[in-house]
């Protein structure tokens, strides 16, 4: 222990340096907060901290997380907002039908499911590429779509017509916690849980890092990564649902506006790990950054467009000091 | 085909062929049908619009498809060359995200220097090398910094998109030159000029990428980086020339759409995911499932025909999006089926 602590002294100056670049992202997080409550005097209003919540945050983490399910694996997946269309559309359709929620809500997820799914029989059932197939499935997903909605017409819900389980999913709250928060809550423990502490997690990982060893050593490996997808499917239907509470609408291939954000958070997010790999607090933590860029760039009253190059700049950065930090690392 | 045939049953009734050659026969027959088989799905689709639709297989509509082509060809070429020089791998090797941003940034920098009253050799000065300058910092994030290419161009996407927002405040740029009609203009022989330059530039493209060393070296860098480093290519700087071309790809794109929609307008974005497929697809269309300049040409103007031939059968051509989709899975799986068998 005195050794350790001796030997840290010795080159201490490097090694808060090393620190730094390793949690560059919360470093990142601090930085961007610190500088927008400065910057904005209503940044940190209560109110505005639960909107960073609510409105940036849960939508985005939920297809984040089905995301790093996927690149977890070893893949990607570009259909994740295919998945949440797919499972908003089912909602909508059946309570418009007169279905009741939970019905609506499982058909939905189940739809998400299927989208998962069809990756799953191209991705693992054949051997196609996961960036491939996932964006056949979303060029197939969208004109599916279009199919469906006689051309891309919405679908509403009338305001009469909505029954109170729908509004409370979207808007509803459990001793003032709005119940979205509760979900993406839920969802952001169990898939930390399955990621890091359940066979399943473990195995995928293998897969994500060396499939052949992972064959080698007696995994089903096919197995794994159909299921994989199957769950990021269903995952990111949750998105679906409660964008479709929300708003009260369905939007065909509104969904893909998740994508570019969601591969950016999770890739963020791999520089948490030691390894470099994909893991849940990472990507959340990775949202997180983005939903408070996103919120404070409006709130200090910056042009609106200069958001998403402040966006854009901030992965830049955060990308280049970790893929600088594995190099040396690999170089050492 | 059928010759094939004959040599796999006289091989069965007089020889003792161990079934792997005789599963190779097979595998070599699919390769083949697989290789044909894009040009013949290709010639089906022509030939099938030209019975049904009457006016699709006259010299006015095919350059007008090949004007309408010209764009996403244009950029999907500037990709392939990335794809080349980056391996097929699509997260880790070469891939541009930043395509399409890029251009609509060309477009509307070309448009804003032409509504501040500068002439069209600034505005195309300003577009190309504004679309360089786009490829050059991809460059150096991939090849100094070290970030993936997926990763790296995704950044840069969205700071382009930004950039663009900034400059137009999200409004149309109206641009009206001399030069610009004469682009989106006909040309000789009835077709438009803008086909013309797709051609022209196909012919540039595929010169020096499939006819010179440094085509050869840019293959040569993709397929099996360590051997071309151990061969002594400059890898890196061969992979930094990759995005600058394709930069510089984005451009020329940004110039051609300018003329083409009388100004820069928003949502070049949405060009992102067409110009992939139309590139990825491009492979199809070589005897070695490579990525390669005529390719991605074609697979550009399969696009362009299969829009136009629904819009002359009244088909919503939102369906093209489902046909690209099932294209690329149906290629796809039927590439990798054999590779699998010929292992």
């Amino acid at each position: 222990m005195t050794a350790g602590l001796a030997s840290r002294g010795a080159n201490s100056g490097r090694s808060i340096l090393d620190r730094l670049v390793r949690y560059a992202l919360i470093v990142a997080i601090i930085t961007v907060f610190a500088a927008f409550s400065a910057a904005a005097p209503t940044f940190l209003a209560p109110a505005n901290l639960q909107s960073i919540l609510v409105n940036n945050f849960t939508l985005l983490a939920i297809v984040a997380i089905a995301m790093t399910f996927a690149v977890s694996a070893g893949g990607i997946d570009l259909s994740v907002g295919t998945a949440v269309d797919f499972a908003s559309f089912a909602f909508v359709s059946l309570v418009l039908s007169g279905q009741p929620v939970p019905l609506a809500l499982l058909a939905g997820v189940a739809s998400g499911a299927l989208v998962g799914a069809f990756n799953a029989v191209l991705i693992a059932g054949i051997g196609i590429s996961p960036f491939l197939a996932t964006l056949g499935t979303l060029f197939i997903g969208r004109s599916l779509q279009q199919l469906l909605t006689n051309g891309g017409n919405p679908v509403y819900l009338p305001p009469a017509g909505i029954p109170e389980a729908f509004r409370f999913i979207g808007h509803g709250a459990i001793f003032g916690v709005p119940f979205p928060l509760i979900v993406v809550l839920v969802v952001i423990a169990a898939s930390a849980a399955v990621l890091s502490k359940t066979r399943f997690g473990r195995v995928l990982t293998a897969i994500g890092i060396q499939t052949s060893v992972a064959r080698y050593s007696g995994i089903a490996v096919p197995a794994h990564v159909a299921v994989t997808y199957i769950v990021a499917g269903a995952i990111a239907a949750i998105a679906g649902l409660i964008l479709t509470s929300t708003v009260t609408v369905y939007i065909p291939s509104s969904g893909n506006a998740f994508l570019l954000n969601a591969i950016g958070a999770t890739f963020i997010g791999t520089t948490l790990s030691p390894l470099g790999r994909p893991n849940i607090p990472g990507t959340v933590l990775g949202v997180l950054l983005l939903s408070i860029v996103s919120n404070g760039l409006l709130l200090t009253g910056l042009n609106f467009y200069w958001q998403q190059v402040g966006t854009g700049l901030l992965i830049f950065v955060v990308l280049s000091i970790s893929f600088v930090n594995q190099r040396a690392k690999r170089r050492a | 085909m059928s010759v094939n045939a004959l040599f796999t049953s006289t091989f069965d009734t007089d020889s003792e062929t161990p079934p792997a050659k005789r599963r190779n026969w097979g595998g070599q027959a699919a390769a083949i049908a697989l290789r044909g088989g894009s040009f013949i799905a290709f010639a089906a689709i022509l030939l099938y619009f030209s019975i049904t639709a009457p006016f699709f297989f006259t010299i006015g509509n095919i350059g007008n498809v090949l004007g309408q082509s010209a764009i996403l060809g244009v950029l999907a070429i500037g990709l392939t060359v990335v794809i080349i020089a980056g391996g097929s791998n699509v997260v880790t090797g070469g891939i541009d995200l930043s395509v399409a941003a890029n251009m609509g940034l060309s477009a509307a920098v070309y448009a804003t220097v032409i509504q501040l009253g500068y002439g069209d050799g600034l505005a195309v000065l300003a577009a190309i090398s504004t679309g360089a300058l786009i490829g050059a910092v991809n460059a150096f994030a991939v090849v100094i910094v070290g970030v993936v290419p997926l990763l790296a161009t995704l950044a840069v996407m969205n700071v382009v998109a930004g950039l663009e927002l900034v400059l137009t405040q999200n409004t149309v740029v109206p641009a009206a030159t001399d030069f610009l009609s004469f682009l989106s203009a006909a040309g000789p022989f009835g077709l438009p000029v803008l086909a013309y330059v797709l051609l022209v530039f196909t012919a540039i493209a595929t010169a020096v990428v499939q006819f010179t060393p440094m085509g050869l070296r840019l293959y040569a860098t993709g397929e099996f980086p360590d051997a071309a480093r151990a061969a002594g290519l400059p890898v890196k700087g061969l992979i930094a020339g990759s995005f600058l071309a394709s930069g510089f790809c984005a451009g020329l794109a940004g110039i051609l759409s300018v003329s083409y929609l009388s100004g820069s307008t928003t949502g070049a974005g949405d060009m992102l995911l067409p110009v992939v497929v139309t590139a990825l697809l491009g492979t199809v269309f070589s005897r070695r499932l490579v990525p390669t300049i005529i390719g991605t040409l074609l697979s550009a103007l399969l696009v362009g025909f299969l829009v136009n031939g629904f819009q002359l059968l009244n088909i919503s051509s939102t369906l093209v999006n489902g046909v690209q989709g099932l294209l690329i899975i149906l290629v796809v799986s039927a590439t990798t089926l054999l590779r699998r068998q010929e292992n």
